[in-house]
């Protein structure tokens, strides 16, 4: 299973994951406090990854999981217009 | 699994994360749904029901208890602010890097 080694690749690919197949593709995210590390993975049965122990991803990732749950109740399919706060 | 609403999923997720800051951990899945509440019909039943598009799934676990809700596009604006601050305000067990603006100190 490959981990990722920056976040905009990662960030990337999940969202183009997502999108080939949104029936398919779930977001699991794992918080463990008294290791001090996250990890997101975005998979359709094959596996995206990526694992930090920095409190700076934090946002980062807390964005992504927002705008992939903004697009699975959106209607429409696009991903261009996404507008980026 | 128990399928709550989506304020009493955000309370409930709180407290997760509560217990969970001396061990173990927190799961969270978000997951596209279009309303199925039954099993796909094997004998190809025509499905008696329209999917929607505007829904998803948010699940979340410490192992041993399951909460869930579902959150719609009415509500996702709500929910996704108040839960993204929850995100932030309990996943603050990471490191913080610090950027050594001054030049490199020597350790």
């Amino acid at each position: 299973m490959p981990y990722f080694q920056t976040w905009e690749e990662f960030a990337r690919a999940a969202e183009k994951l997502y999108l080939t197949d949104p029936m398919k593709v779930r977001v699991v995210l794992k918080y463990r406090h008294c290791d001090g590390n996250l990890c997101i993975k975005v998979t359709d049965n094959a596996c995206l990854q990526y694992k930090t122990d920095q409190a700076q991803d934090v946002k980062k990732i807390e964005k992504l999981h927002g705008k992939l749950m903004r697009l699975m109740v959106s209607k429409e399919t696009h991903s261009g217009s996404m507008e980026t706060d | 699994m128990v399928l709550l609403e989506n304020d009493t999923f955000l309370t409930e997720l709180t407290r997760l994360f509560q217990k969970c800051r001396t061990s173990g951990s927190v799961v969270i899945t978000l997951k596209k749904y279009d309303g199925r509440t039954k099993p796909t019909p094997r004998k190809g039943h025509a499905e008696s029901f329209e999917p929607v598009d505007n829904k998803c799934l948010v699940r979340a676990s410490d192992g041993k208890k399951k909460i869930s809700t579902v959150v719609t596009t009415k509500e996702v604006i709500k929910f996704q602010m108040a839960y993204s601050n929850l995100l932030r305000a309990h996943m603050d067990g990471l490191k913080k890097k610090d950027k050594k603006s001054k030049g490199h100190q020597q350790l």
